[in-house]
Order: structure tokens, then sequence, then C-alpha cells
């Protein structure tokens, strides 16, 4: 890991214009609702806007154009995002298909689950889920039990998945299952492509302290899914989740989540702010422009097709450190009752409920620290 | 980095080992005043990518001789300043992780220990900013000619980043050396004390928090977004 340098994001085309454009669009496009919405967007569900967005060209842009994708490249999604987010658009419906789903079923799934699944989800109405946690497993993923016994009809499914993101809304779950029995660890698991209406899925929400239906449990009882759902290679499923935990962990929303609170900030303290406050606002501006460099060079990286694992999971920890601490901070220098009525005082108690999760959802600080000292030499 | 970047920088490496012995000398006789200066006026022709080379190897090897204030402007210290405490601090980590890595109490590594592999995590992360923030600033300063008033956001952002990392990095440095890192004789006091002292040099933590603050707060909360992206943007569209 010595001698990092940046990598420089250069995508093709202009890209000063593709910003203009995108901005244009959302000014017209985006729905003008709650403001807390606008914090933590990427869980903000909203189908309609998905929708329009598809129809915009704005949703699996890198994919290839044969499935509706836009055959664009991975930085000019990237600066998609960005934007996205930075606006605080409610991209949640889509956002796992768009990020990952898509990506990961171009990459190792047949032509008939391209065909199958990739038009929909470029059209913003087939919205994706991962099954990777259950009660067992955690951070220690490789503890996975859920399985899946080959029969002559198709998969069997048996188990439990917990923590899931949005299967209550979507259609499709990729999950990660153990095929092979008497298999222990990381061997003998693979990815199954699962249509979230085979009969045999119970679905129940889990209500987080926010008050908010974001996770759910998903129940398989004897579930038989085709032959034809199984993604990749049977036995790799641990290989291509952890390819697909790097999609994962150096995005831009890994320090955009709380923007919306840092702009409100801005605003409420007019042009000419007293000290603590400039102070602050010029701390964590330092600290959003470093991420935005380290996280642009990381998706530089990838796209030019290396692995940059470790710089991807320092983005992750200093970017949920910085939107995690950045509520705590405001609260800390701006005096604000908690049920101060303002675009400020709202996003404030709802990202101040809201961050305890950014440092767990995608992999814990912990596990996240482990793999950068993995990096190091040390483990 | 590019071939003839890797001979300048192996080029200051060997200057830098004798000037640690005689002073800035010969630093000067090789010519390093000369780095920025245009190849028709009889310089290197170098860019501020240079620059931030041959600093962050002179924040390792050199951090107590003037070799920045040969180089640049006064109005480029603090930028030059952040190139220093990026090799400073990644020396300070090859050196952490050397000293876990060989080690042993308790029967293993120190660095088999959970708590002192966090402990390093979180100053790599530090360290990665910060040679990150140098970088970035390169890019716009050299996009923009070396103006020093056109690369002031990245100037103040990268200098407040580079500053905040100092405790972080030269604490955890420390502990995770042991008494051993609090000796005359061990190399580590050699980059941590400079960082000390760069960190109040050319605007401490506060001053460039403040600038910056109060240059952000003019632009408003959208206006920041846009500020950002239209000055990486004009990076891209210059290359």
């Amino acid at each position: 890991m010595q001698g990092f340098a940046l990598y420089p994001f250069d995508p093709p085309g202009d890209v000063a214009a593709l910003r203009t454009d995108l901005r244009a669009w959302l000014a017209v496009n985006q729905p003008q609702g709650d403001i807390v919405a606008r914090a933590n967007c990427w869980a903000s569900f909203d189908a309609d806007f998905s929708r329009a967005l598809g129809a915009a060209g704005y949703i699996g842009m890198t994919l290839p154009t044969r499935y509706g994708g836009g055959d664009r490249h991975p930085l000019e999604r990237y600066v998609v995002i960005e934007e996205l987010l930075a606006a605080g658009a409610p991209v949640g419906a889509h956002w796992i298909a768009d990020r990952q789903t898509g990506p990961l079923i171009v990459r190792y799934g047949s032509a008939e689950q391209c065909e199958r699944y990739l038009p929909g989800i470029v059209r913003g109405e087939l919205y994706a889920c991962i099954g990777l946690s259950e009660p067992g497993a955690g951070s220690d993923l490789a503890a996975v039990r859920t399985t899946a016994r080959e029969t002559t009809e198709g998969w069997r499914i048996n188990g439990q998945k917990i923590w899931t993101t949005g299967a209550h809304f979507s259609h499709i779950m990729l999950a990660l299952v153990r095929t092979e029995e008497g298999s222990e660890r990381n061997a003998g698991l693979s990815q199954l492509l699962i249509d979230l209406d085979t009969p045999g899925i119970a679905i129940r929400p889990i209500i987080d302290m926010a008050g908010h239906h974001d996770f759910n449990e998903v129940f398989f009882d004897d579930v038989l899914v085709p032959h034809s759902a199984l993604v990749g290679t049977r036995g790799q499923g641990w290989q291509q989740v952890t390819a697909e935990l790097g999609l994962e962990r150096s995005g831009p929303e890994r320090y955009l989540s709380s923007h919306a609170l840092f702009a409100a900030l801005i605003d409420a303290a007019g042009a000419d702010p007293e000290p603590a406050v400039a102070v602050l606002i010029g701390e964590l501006t330092a600290e959003m422009w470093t991420l935005r460099q380290l996280s642009m060079s990381t998706a530089a990286k990838l796209a030019a097709g290396e692995d940059p694992m470790v710089e991807a999971s320092v983005v992750k920890e200093l970017g949920n450190a910085f939107e995690q601490d950045m509520p705590r901070r405001v609260q800390a220098i701006v005096d604000c009752p908690w049920d101060d009525p303002s675009d400020l005082g709202r996003l404030l108690r709802a990202l101040l409920i809201a961050s305890p999760s950014f440092s767990l959802r995608g992999g814990t600080r912990e596990v996240i620290r482990g793999i950068i000292a993995r990096g190091l030499g040390l483990r | 980095m590019s071939a003839a970047r890797e001979i300048l920088c192996d080029t200051a490496r060997a200057v830098f080992a004798e000037a640690a012995m005689a002073g800035v000398a010969p630093v000067e006789e090789a010519g390093f005043a000369l780095l920025l200066v245009a190849e028709d006026k009889g310089g290197f022709g170098g860019d501020w990518g240079d620059v931030n080379a041959v600093l962050q190897v002179a924040g390792v090897m050199v951090p107590d001789l003037p070799v920045a204030e040969l180089i640049v402007t006064d109005a480029l210290l603090p930028a030059a300043t952040v190139s220093l405490m990026a090799g400073a601090m990644g020396q300070a980590l090859t050196l952490s992780i050397e000293h876990v890595n060989t080690r042993q109490q308790f029967g293993r590594p120190l660095g088999k220990f959970q708590a002192v592999q966090q402990s390093l995590a979180v100053m790599a992360c530090e360290v990665r900013a910060v040679e990150a923030a140098a970088g970035a600033l390169a890019a716009r300063l050299d996009a923009v000619g070396l103006d020093p008033a056109a690369a002031d956001f990245e100037m103040a952002a990268a200098k407040q980043r580079a500053n905040r990392a100092v405790g972080l990095v030269t604490s955890i440095a420390h502990q995770v050396h042991g008494a051993i890192g609090f000796t005359e004789e061990y190399d580590l006091h050699r980059v941590t004390v400079p960082l000390m002292r760069w960190r109040g040099e050319h605007g401490n933590d506060a001053y460039w928090a403040a600038k910056l603050g109060r240059q952000v707060a003019g632009l408003g909360g959208q206006g920041l977004w846009g500020a950002m992206t239209s000055r990486s943007d004009d990076i891209f569209q210059s290359v």
C-alpha cells in the first residue's frame, strides 16, 4: 500500500455538459417534498422518480446498449451519481440494482439473466436487494447457512436472511447461499438470483430506531427456483461477492449521505458567519474535498480494471467517519433545539438518529479497518 | 509516476543524503532552485507534480533544511508544506509497520494484535488522505499555471487536512513504537517533530479553516458543490 498516488479521474466526453444537463433535468423532475428526504437520500424510495430517471437515461448507464443500457464509461456514471447524491435526489428504489446487481449480472450472469432482468433495471422499474447477512452471519459473512440443494426441478432453498434493505419493494434478490453440502466457511457458496414472488418466501419488516422500514427479514421455506437462477460459477459465490463489495465501498455515497445538512448549515450561517461556524464549515469542506479526491481516484482505478480493495476501504472508513461526525459537530456548535422546525434543525435531528448506521452498513468499521490492516501487511 | 519524475526523485534522494550531513549547500549546487524555472530560461522546466514528489522525499530525508524555500515562492509555501508533510507521514507509517512486524511481545509480533492493527489502519487512512490532498492540490496548481490565487480553495483545504492529520499520525506512530520511538537514537522523531512544527507553520488548523469557511459561506450551500465540481472539471479539461 506504500507510495499512494492519485489516479487521474478523466472521464471521456464533456463532463461539464453532463453535469449541466443533469442539473437542468433535476430542476424540473426532482420532487420538492420534505427536505429531510434529501438527507441519506440513497435510502429514499420514490418509484416515480426512478422511472423518470431511467427514461432520461441515467440508470444502467454503463450496461450494454442491447439490454437498454447506455454503454457509457464508468466515470461518466460516477459524475451522474455524485450529482444525484449532492442534490439529495430520492434514488433509493433503484440504487442497489443500478450500483451492483446490474453490473454483476453483466459480469457473471447468463444471456438469459441479462435479457430477463437488465432492461427493467435500466428503466428504473426493477429493484434488487442483496441477500448476504443472516442471523448468524453478519460481519462474519462466511458463516452463511442458508442452503440451496440442486434437484431435478431446480434449486431448493431453505434458510433466512436478515437486515435485507429494500426486500419489501424489490423484485429480485441476489443471495449468497451454501450449495455444497458439508462445505464450510467461504468454500461451497454460490450466488442465486431469486424472484421474490416465488412461493415459500416470507418478508417481514424490521423497523429501525428512526421509525423507518428499510430493512427486513426474509425467510425461505423449501423455495424452488430454476437451475437458471445460478449466477456465475457454482461454488465461486465468495469470490463474486468480494468483487461486488468493492463496487459498494468507495462510491460518493460514502461521504455525501449528510450533504443536505452541510448545505443547510452553510445557508443558515449566511455570508458572514460567526467565527466558530466559519471554522466548522472550513473543516468540513476540507474533509469533504479530500474525500472526493480519494473517492474519484478509487473510481478511476476501478474503471481501469484494477482492484483497489484497500483504497476503497479507506474511502469507506474516512467517509463514514465524516458523515457520522458531521451532525454531532454541527450540534456542538450551532444552538438548535431538538424540535427546531427549521430545515437545519430537522435535518440535524434526522441525521443524528440515522448516523449510527453509517459505520455498520456495507461492512462494519472494525471489519473495514481489518481489511486496511491486511493491506498494510499486518495480517 | 513518469520516468522523468522517477529520475528526478532518485537524484533528490542522492543529493538529500549528502545534504543531511553537509547542510543545504549540495541541494543548491544540484540546481533544485531551478526546478520550476522554464527550460528556455535555463531551468528544469518542472511542474508542481515534480515539486510534490521532490518535497515528499525532502520531508523524509531533510525535514530540517529549507528545501521548499529554495524551490517555491512565499505564496506557495503552504502548498509546499503539504507535500513535506505527506512525505513525513508516509515515513512515520513505514517505520511503524516495520516496527510492529519485527518487535515481538507476548510471543508474537505486535502487528498480530487486533488493537495494534486497528490503530495502524486509522493512521494509514490519515496518511492516504494527506497524500491525496497533496496530489489533488498539485493537479490544481498545474492546471492554473501555479497561480496561488486560482488554487486558494485547494491550498486551504489541503493544508487544513494535513494539519488535522498530524495529531493522529504522530500519536499513533509513537504509541505503537513504545519507548524506543521516544529515544534520540531511533529515527521516528526525525519525522514526527517536523510534523508538529509544520502544523503551525504557514497557517495552523484554525487559520485555514476560518479562511476556507468564509470563502464557502460566500458560495452558499448549493454554490459549494458547484464550485467544487467545476474546479476539478477544469483539471480534466486542461489534461
